[in-house]
């Protein structure tokens, strides 16, 4: 049975065809909701919500989308809710990234990038995995969404534009800016670990 | 797009995920070939995003699964079945 006959079917009351279209993406969920808050506690408390949201909303369900996406948009719904105050912190515009280390053409600078190599040769595992959550962490929720959306769930950036009801510029943006950040982060990180073991 | 990195760094996701057209793509190439710390910006961000990947998917808690069937069963029920 493909989704569409499982949506209708759940439409008009089957539960077992309701347990088979959320039991493909509920794992989904609660990954999107644990690399969004960070937090075990919320990633289940967002997962339950999102899920009861979708049975009191499948009737509106009109298959635009498919229906992980459809869900996708209710728990980023209840993440935001749940993270409103983090919602005004903003991130250094793109070029900043470039320009807060050098002037505009830094490879005729003296300055030179920290080159990474293998971080793995630099960090643990779990410290490097530690560190990884923390830059996430750290990560304004506009653009963690954005980043989590693209490079965890694997999204298109047209799908990712749609989930967050922006423009495919502004979610391009986002993302670039988030990924900038995040590299930013580990790049003092690893640095001040390579400085450290010289 | 100018001689300089700044001018190269919008179009950089485009170029990493690979959906970039192939003309501005053989720039941005060709700027790395030669600019050090263009190199490590883009290799750095190349593994920004290997990294992340890195950690392995969490499956659903076992009791988590429990409390959400009797819950959803119990509020499909409400829903359906007044």
């Amino acid at each position: 049975m493909d989704e569409r006959q499982l949506v209708a079917k759940a439409q008009s009351g089957d539960f077992d065809a309701f347990l088979l279209l959320v039991n493909d993406h509920k794992g989904k969920v609660y990954n999107l909701a644990l690399k969004m808050t960070g937090s075990v506690q919320d990633a289940e408390d967002i997962v339950q919500d999102t899920l009861v949201k979708a049975i009191d909303k499948i009737d509106q369900f009109r298959g635009e989308s498919a229906f992980g996406t459809w869900l996708f948009s209710i728990a980023l719904n209840q993440t935001r809710a749940l993270m409103a105050t983090n919602k005004m912190t903003d991130l250094l515009p793109v070029e900043e990234y470039l320009l807060s280390v050098d002037t505009q053409n830094h490879s005729k600078e003296s300055f030179r990038l920290f080159d990474w190599k293998d971080p793995h040769k630099l960090l643990e595992q779990n410290e490097l995995r530690a560190t990884i959550d923390e830059a996430i962490e750290t990560l304004p929720l506009k653009y963690k969404e954005a980043f989590i959306l693209r490079y965890y769930e694997e999204l298109s950036i047209k799908e990712v534009a749609d989930l967050l009801g922006e423009s495919v510029a502004s979610a391009k943006s986002r993302v670039l800016r988030a990924r900038l950040a995040l590299r930013d982060h580990l790049s003092k990180v690893l640095e001040g670990h390579y400085g450290r073991t010289l | 797009m100018g001689e300089h990195c700044s001018d190269y760094i919008n179009n950089l996701n485009d170029y990493l995920d690979g959906e970039i057209s192939p003309e501005l793509c053989r720039e941005i190439e060709e700027h790395i070939g030669h600019c050090n710390n263009c190199r490590i910006m883009v290799d750095s961000l190349k593994q920004t995003v290997s990294l992340c990947r890195e950690g392995k998917e969490e499956s659903l808690p076992k009791v988590l699964e429990d409390k959400l069937n009797n819950l959803l069963r119990e509020k499909w029920n409400k829903k359906f079945h007044k």
